[in-house]
Formats: structure tokens, C-alpha cells, sequence
């Protein structure tokens, strides 16, 4: 060491690092002190995190817009006839109709299902340096958002409240590596466990061997008893590819998630499942071709000039 | 450090904290974004004697195991913070290069940013923590060590500027 107290400086350096293993051993026992100071915490940051959701909102999603930019020629397309038709509005009511639409179609889903839903907004998103896929929204215990209960956008399952604080809770989105869902395959009822590992797809696995599955089948969450942490029936996800190896004990696919987890506005979290199953009723219609315009010309021979 | 520098260096943190949790992480930036606790305490650290570092590694890192999205057990960051400040601070501390030389403090705080998320990565894996692919940690480090090149400039003249008030005549980038 280059300077003096060198004694000093090396029995603090010990004293922090002792504390530090002193919180891990705390927390790794479940001390519940420290969940209270996580979730006093939270309650603190959570009007702060409201007053930035409404700042940053108007270009929340620039960023995420950009770097999907590309992906496909028919998202481009969509994006070029959205941004012409949002060109003369306003950005505050951007944010806001998008936030209204995503309400409407969540709200559709609930009512389809009989689903009791809270609506909420996203007011903040986990920070990635922690490597876990979180979303804060603005409804707490206060509303009656209780842990565990599930959580779904109008395209499907977004994810489960991991923790409910005062007037907010923090989600844990499908994508998280931590996360599990039973699931069964929409016609086949065939049924497995869907694991989130950090993206938009998903792996699952298959309890059995007896159907084949295929790309393209449609993924429903098969619920839980007491309907939590999953009520029946949300669409998860779509199988976008099958792992046929030779010889495993199980099928695995992978699975596209239906949210869009990068532009997520408005969720909702749903309170109670209606009286029935709603079974195979909310699997999404499958995207329709656009039919393309055949165009016939006919073509009428000009005369030919004759010559006198 | 003071009991009047660490206070004021605390309440500064729990700025730097807040704006994080309440701004930073709502932008939605690709590559994972950057986490501003992190890139400030390390420069903090860069600027400071080794005691001083290990300190504000314990004040940013306590911060960070207190956010609600933290994914490891409490203490882990404060632990990684405090090492990872002590070191950064201990290769500044003294050498002019690092001191007077901005190009080289940003690029010690950059990677060190980088090892520190490496490092948060073994260490969670040793308990027990879950990241995701391969490929997702790899984007995010990658990512995170990528915003540092970009922010760490940025950020630079102001901490340096309330380092030079907090602690006299010290910082002189």
C-alpha cells in the first residue's frame, strides 16, 4: 500500500467485507429484517417511480423501437403506417392511446375468460446488471394484489406478483430464468412445464411421449389449485420449434412468448378466476394472410399505321 | 473518511440511487442499459484513497442489494462493491495516470465495471442464483461494458467536481 494507516485501512477493508458476508449468511437464512428493508425500500422509491414513469413515458420505448428495427419486413411496414398515422398527434397522447389499447385488449381477454382483473401501469423495469426480468407496477396490497396471483397483457401470460408492497408490486415476467408455468397444448391437452431462460422464448418440456407435438401449437396455462399463481386458460406462447432427438425420455420445444415483454404499458393482474374453465377459448386467432390483389390488364393492339 | 463525508457522499449515492431506480431503468436501453450506482462508485473509487473506496463500495453496494429487481441474496453486491472499489481504488490511488489521465480513468472504470459483473455472475452461480442463457449474460456484460465506455466520460467531470469539493484538493482530472 502506497500511503499511510495501513493497518487502519486493512482492519476496515476486513470490518466491510465481514458485514458483507454477515447480510449474505442473514439473508440466505431468510431473516425476515431484510425482506423488510427491501420492501420498505420499495415502498419509499415507489412515488418516485411513478413521477419518472410519466417523464420518461413519451420515449420510453425509443430505444427498444430502434434495435427491432429490421427484425421483419412486415414489423417495418407496420411501423411505417404507425408512425405516419401518430405523425400529427401529439406525444403525450401516443403514450396515452397505447396505454389505452393495451387496456382494451387486456380487459377483452379478462372478460372472455371471466377473469376479475386490476388494471395497472409499468412504472419501472428491473435493472438488467441484476440478470433477472422484473416489471414494478403501480398497484399494491392496497388494491388487493396479493402474491402469487397471475399477471397478463391482452396478448397473454406476462407473469406472477413476486411481491406486493403498499401501492405497488414487483412482477416477475415469464422471461425470468427462475420462472415456471404449467402449461398444456391447446386441441391435444397435452401438458408440460414452460421455464423462462431470460428472452422472449421459452423452453418447454413435455410430461410424456404419447403425441407428437408440432410448431405452431398453441400453449394455455393448465392453472392452479386455488388459482395461484396461474388461473387456467391465459395464452402463453406459440411453439416456434421442436427438438425431435432420438432417444430422449420427454419432448422439449421451444416456445415464442405472446407479450411484447419490451413494450409493456399497461398489465393486469387478475384478482379471481371466473366460476368455469374457460378451456381452449382464448387460444388467439391465427394471423389471416393478407390476400393479395391479382391485377389483369388488358392490353388493346394500337392499330398499325398503313402507308398510302 | 469523515463522519461529515460520509454522510454527504451517502445522501449523494442515494440520489445517484434514486434517479436509477426512478429514470435510468425505465429507458428500456438496448444492450441492457448501464446501472449508474455502479460506474459512479467505481470512478468515485478511482479518484479516492483506498479507505475511502472500500467505503463508498459499501454505500453503493448496500444501495444496489436494496433495489427491489436485485436478483442476489443482500450484501452480495455490497460485497462485490467494496472489493471491486478497494481495487479500483488502490491502482488510482497515487498514480498519476489514472489521476491525470482521463482516457485511462475511464477505461479503468469501464472495465472494471465489466469484472464486476463477472464477478456478480460466478459468485451467483456459487449461490445459487439463476441468470439465464449463456448468451443473455454474455449480450449484458457485454452490453453494460459498452454503456461504460459511453457514460463514464459523461459522468466524469461531475463526480470529479463533487469529489474535489467533498474531499479538498485531491481529484484534479
Amino acid at each position: 500500500m502506497r500511503y499511510g494507516g495501513e493497518g487502519r485501512s486493512r482492519l476496515l477493508l476486513i470490518i466491510l467485507i465481514v458485514t458483507s458476508l454477515f447480510l449474505i449468511t442473514l439473508d440466505l437464512r431468510g431473516v425476515k429484517i431484510l425482506d423488510g428493508l427491501r420492501s420498505g425500500t420499495q415502498n419509499v422509491l415507489s412515488p418516485f417511480q411513478k413521477a419518472g414513469s410519466t417523464v420518461v413515458s413519451p420515449f420510453r420505448d425509443f430505444f427498444g423501437d430502434v434495435t427491432h428495427l429490421g427484425r421483419t419486413r412486415n414489423e417495418i411496414e407496420k411501423l411505417k403506417a404507425d408512425n405516419a398515422r401518430l405523425r400529427n398527434q401529439l406525444l403525450q397522447r401516443k403514450s396515452a392511446d397505447a396505454e389505452l389499447e393495451q387496456l382494451k385488449s387486456v380487459l377483452d381477454l379478462a372478460g372472455r375468460a371471466g377473469y376479475k382483473v386490476l388494471a395497472a401501469r409499468v412504472i419501472s423495469q428491473g435493472a438488467s446488471t441484476s440478470f433477472t426480468q422484473t416489471i414494478t407496477i403501480d398497484v399494491g396490497t392496497s388494491s388487493g394484489v396479493r402474491q402469487n396471483m397471475t399477471v397478463v397483457s391482452g396478448e397473454g401470460l406476462v407473469g406472477v406478483v413476486k411481491e406486493s408492497y403498499l401501492n405497488s408490486a414487483l412482477i416477475m415476467l415469464a422471461t425470468d430464468p427462475d420462472f415456471k408455468v404449467g402449461v398444456r397444448i391447446a386441441g391435444t391437452q397435452q401438458i408440460g412445464i414452460l421455464s423462462g431462460r431470460g428472452s422472449k422464448r421459452a423452453d418447454l418440456q413435455l410430461l410424456d411421449n404419447q403425441k407428437i407435438v408440432k410448431v405452431g401449437d398453441v400453449l394455455l396455462a393448465r392453472g392452479s389449485t386455488n388459482n395461484r399463481p396461474f388461473v387456467p386458460g391465459i395464452p402463453v406462447g406459440i411453439i416456434s420449434a421442436v427438438d425431435n432427438t432420438a432417444g430422449s425420455i420427454a419432448q422439449t420445444a421451444t416456445v415464442m412468448l405472446y407479450p411484447n415483454f419490451s413494450a409493456l404499458g399497461v398489465v393486469s393482474v387478475v384478482l379471481s378466476a371466473g366460476k368455469n374453465n374457460p378451456g381452449d377459448a382464448l387460444v388467439p386467432a391465427a394471423p389471416q394472410p393478407t390476400p393479395v390483389p391479382t391485377v389483369t390488364i388488358f392490353a388493346t393492339p394500337t392499330p398499325t399505321a398503313t402507308t398510302k | 473518511m469523515l463522519a461529515r463525508q460520509f454522510s454527504i457522499s451517502s445522501l449523494i449515492f442515494l440520489i445517484i440511487f434514486l434517479i436509477q431506480e426512478s429514470f435510468i431503468n425505465q429507458l428500456r436501453l438496448p444492450g441492457g442499459g448501464f446501472s449508474l450506482p455502479l460506474l459512479i462508485a467505481l470512478t468515485w473509487a478511482a479518484l479516492s484513497t483506498p479507505t475511502v473506496g472500500a467505503l463508498t463500495g459499501f454505500i453503493s453496494g448496500f444501495l444496489m442489494d436494496l433495489s427491489q429487481s436485485s436478483s442476489g441474496a443482500m450484501g452480495h453486491w455490497t460485497l462485490l462493491m467494496i472489493l471491486a472499489c478497494y481495487v479500483v481504488a488502490f491502482l488510482g490511488f497515487g498514480n498519476d495516470n489514472v489521476r491525470g489521465n482521463p482516457i485511462t480513468n475511464i477505461l479503468l472504470v469501464s472495465s472494471a465495471s465489466v469484472l464486476t459483473l463477472i464477478s456478480f455472475v460466478i459468485t451467483g452461480f456459487l449461490l445459487g442464483v439463476s441468470f439465464g442463457s449463456f448468451s443473455r449474460v454474455l449480450i449484458t456484460i457485454l452490453g453494460n461494458g459498452i454503456w461504460a465506455l459511453f457514460v463514464t466520460p459523461l459522468i466524469l467531470p461531475i463526480v470529479t467536481r463533487l469529489h474535489r469539493t467533498l474531499f479538498g484538493n485531491q481529484a484534479h482530472i
